[in-house]
C-alpha cells in the first residue's frame, strides 16, 4: 500500500460516495466541497473497509480534526503503519 | 398587535397531479388518484385494503448530494414543493436567510422507509459490521422533523422551525401555527406544509382498525366515497403541499402576487378518546375558527370537509358542520379525489380549495352518488358547480382527538 495507492483509493471514494471530483490536496474540504461531519463518518467506514480492519473509537476521534485530502492520506498511512507494525516486529 | 396574513405562493404533489394546472384539470374532469396497492414484500400481502392514493408520475428532482444525503422520500416531496413555493414567491434572497422567514412543516412519522431499514438491522444484526449498517444519517432522514430541517438546510432558512406531527392535522396545524407566527409578529413570513411518503404501515394501522376501504379493491377509482351510503373506509395516500404565508404590508410593499388570505384558525382537543370522532369537540373547533376569523357562519360559502369516508367520521363531521353552518355553504370532500394524504391532507386540501376559489368552480365530492341520510344535513356537491366563492373553511381532524379549522379568503 503506497502513498499513491492510498491517494487513488481516497479519490475513488470521494467521487463514488461524495460526488467530489479530484479535490485539491490542501483545500479545506468543508469550505471548498461541503464535506461535513456526516461525510466524515461515512469516510471512516470506507477507510475501515480499505484497511480491512476496524478503527478504535480513539482512532476515529483523532480523525475528527482532519480538514484536507493530504491529512486523510496521512491518517490512513499512519493507521496502516500501526496495523503493519506487529507483523514487521515478529 | 394583530397583522394580516396573506398567501403568496402554493404548490402540491398529489395523487391527481403536480402543480396548479394538473390539479385543476383533474378536479374539473373528476379524475381519481386511487390505484392498486403496491406489493412491498413486507406486510402488504396481509392487508385487506388493496387501494392507495398514489403519486404515480415521475418527478424530476434536481438536488445535489450535499442535500440528498439527509433526505428520505418524504423530504424529496417536501423540498420539491418548498422549492416551487420559494420560486413562485420570489422573496428577496437576504430575506429568505435573514431569520424573519420560518418553516412550519411536518410528516406523520418521518420516513417509514428508512425506519424499516433501521429495524431490520435492529432485529437481525448478527455482527458488528451489520450494526454499522445503521448509518450516521439514518436518524436525520427519518426523524419526525426531517422535512422541516431539510428544507431549512437546502434554502438556508434561519427563522423558527415548527414541526407538528399530529397525524391528519399535521399540515393544517403547520398553516395555522405559521399564520399565528406571522399574525403576532414573531415572523414576517412562514413556509408551511406537510408531506408523507408511500407507506404500508399506515395502511396496516387503519386496516386493522377496520377503517380502510376494502369493498372497491377491483375498482380503486370508486373509493373513497365521502358521505356516500356505500362508503366503507378511508384510502391512505401520499403527497405533499406547501404554502407561503406573508405579512400583508410586507407582501404589498414588495409587489408580491397575493393569492388569498388566511383569516382565522382554531385547534382544540377532544380531551378523551384518541380514535372516535367527537361531535362536541369538532363543533367547538368550527365555532372557534369563525370566532378567530371574526366572521359569521353565513359568511362562509365553501367548506372543505375532512371527510375520510369512514362510517362514523363522516356522520359526526356532517352533524357538526350542519350545527355550525346549516345548509349554507357548499361542502366538498376532496379526499374522494386523492384519498387521505395523511400529514399532507390539510395543506393539499387548502391548496385545492384555493384553486377552486380562484377558478370560480366547486368540484363535486367524487364518488358521492347516494348521500347517506345521516350526513344529509349539509349542502353536498354532487355535480360541478360554477360559482365564485370568497370565504372557505378547511376542516381536518386527527387520531389523538385533535381538530383544526382554517378560514381562508380569496384575494379580490
Amino acid at each position: 500500500m503506497t502513498r499513491q495507492d492510498i491517494e487513488n483509493e481516497v479519490r475513488k471514494i470521494f467521487l463514488r460516495d461524495f460526488e467530489i471530483e479530484n479535490p485539491e490536496l490542501d483545500a479545506n474540504l468543508r469550505e471548498a466541497y461541503g464535506f461535513d461531519s456526516i461525510d466524515a463518518i461515512d469516510l471512516l467506514l470506507e477507510i475501515e473497509k480499505y484497511l480491512g480492519s476496524e478503527l478504535t473509537q480513539e482512532e476515529k476521534k483523532q480523525a475528527m480534526d482532519i480538514r484536507t485530502m493530504r491529512q486523510i492520506i496521512d491518517y490512513i498511512e499512519a493507521m496502516a503503519a500501526r496495523r503493519e507494525m506487529p507483523r514487521g516486529g515478529s | 398587535m394583530e397583522r394580516r396574513v396573506v398567501i403568496t405562493a402554493c404548490s402540491a404533489i398529489s395523487p391527481i397531479g403536480h402543480g396548479r394546472e394538473q390539479i385543476v384539470q383533474s378536479l374539473l374532469k373528476g379524475v381519481s388518484g386511487i390505484a392498486p396497492l403496491r406489493e412491498d414484500a413486507l406486510i402488504s400481502r396481509f392487508i385487506h385494503s388493496r387501494v392507495y392514493g398514489t403519486v404515480s408520475y415521475p418527478i424530476e428532482y434536481d438536488f445535489s448530494r450535499q442535500y440528498r444525503k439527509t433526505m428520505a422520500p418524504v423530504s424529496y416531496y417536501a423540498c420539491q414543493v418548498a422549492k416551487e413555493v420559494l420560486g413562485q414567491a420570489q422573496l428577496p434572497a437576504d430575506f429568505v436567510t435573514g431569520g424573519r422567514l420560518g418553516i412550519a412543516f411536518g410528516s406523520i412519522h418521518g420516513s417509514p422507509t428508512v425506519q424499516r431499514e433501521i429495524y431490520k438491522i435492529f432485529f437481525e444484526a448478527k455482527d458488528k459490521a451489520a450494526y454499522q449498517g445503521i448509518g450516521a444519517v439514518d436518524y436525520l432522514k427519518s426523524m419526525v422533523h426531517t422535512t422541516a430541517v431539510n428544507i431549512s438546510k437546502m434554502f438556508g432558512i434561519t427563522g423558527r422551525i415548527i414541526s407538528s406531527g399530529t397525524a391528519c392535522t399535521t399540515s393544517s396545524q403547520s398553516i395555522g401555527y405559521g399564520y399565528e407566527a406571522v399574525k403576532y409578529g414573531l415572523q414576517d413570513a412562514m413556509l408551511c406544509g406537510g408531506a408523507d411518503e408511500y407507506d404500508t404501515t399506515t395502511v396496516a394501522v387503519f386496516d386493522n382498525l377496520l377503517a380502510c376501504s376494502t369493498a372497491f379493491n377491483d375498482t380503486p377509482e370508486r373509493t373513497p366515497r365521502p358521505f356516500d351510503r356505500a362508503r366503507d373506509g378511508l384510502v391512505v395516500a401520499e403527497g405533499a403541499g406547501a404554502v407561503m404565508l406573508e405579512e400583508y404590508e410586507f407582501a404589498k410593499k414588495r409587489g408580491a402576487t397575493i393569492l388569498g388570505e388566511v383569516i382565522g384558525f382554531a385547534c382544540n382537543s377532544n380531551g378523551g378518546d384518541l380514535i372516535l370522532p367527537n361531535l362536541d369537540g369538532i363543533t367547538k373547533t368550527l365555532r372557534l375558527g369563525l370566532e378567530n376569523a371574526k366572521i359569521n357562519a353565513t359568511d362562509v360559502d365553501l367548506v372543505s370537509a375532512h371527510a375520510t369516508a369512514t362510517k362514523m367520521g363522516d356522520i359526526i363531521e356532517a352533524q357538526a358542520t350542519g350545527r355550525v353552518f346549516d345548509k349554507g355553504p357548499h361542502v366538498v370532500g376532496l379526499k374522494g379525489y386523492i384519498g387521505h394524504t395523511m400529514a399532507a391532507c390539510g395543506v393539499i386540501e387548502t391548496i385545492m380549495t384555493l384553486y377552486m376559489m380562484q377558478e370560480g368552480f366547486i368540484a363535486p365530492t367524487l364518488n358521492l352518488e347516494d348521500i347517506d341520510e345521516r350526513c344529509a344535513m349539509i349542502r353536498h356537491v354532487q355535480n360541478l358547480v360554477e360559482l365564485k366563492t370568497n370565504t372557505a373553511a378547511i376542516q381536518n381532524f386527527a387520531f389523538g382527538g385533535v381538530n383544526t379549522s382554517l378560514l381562508i379568503r380569496k384575494w379580490a
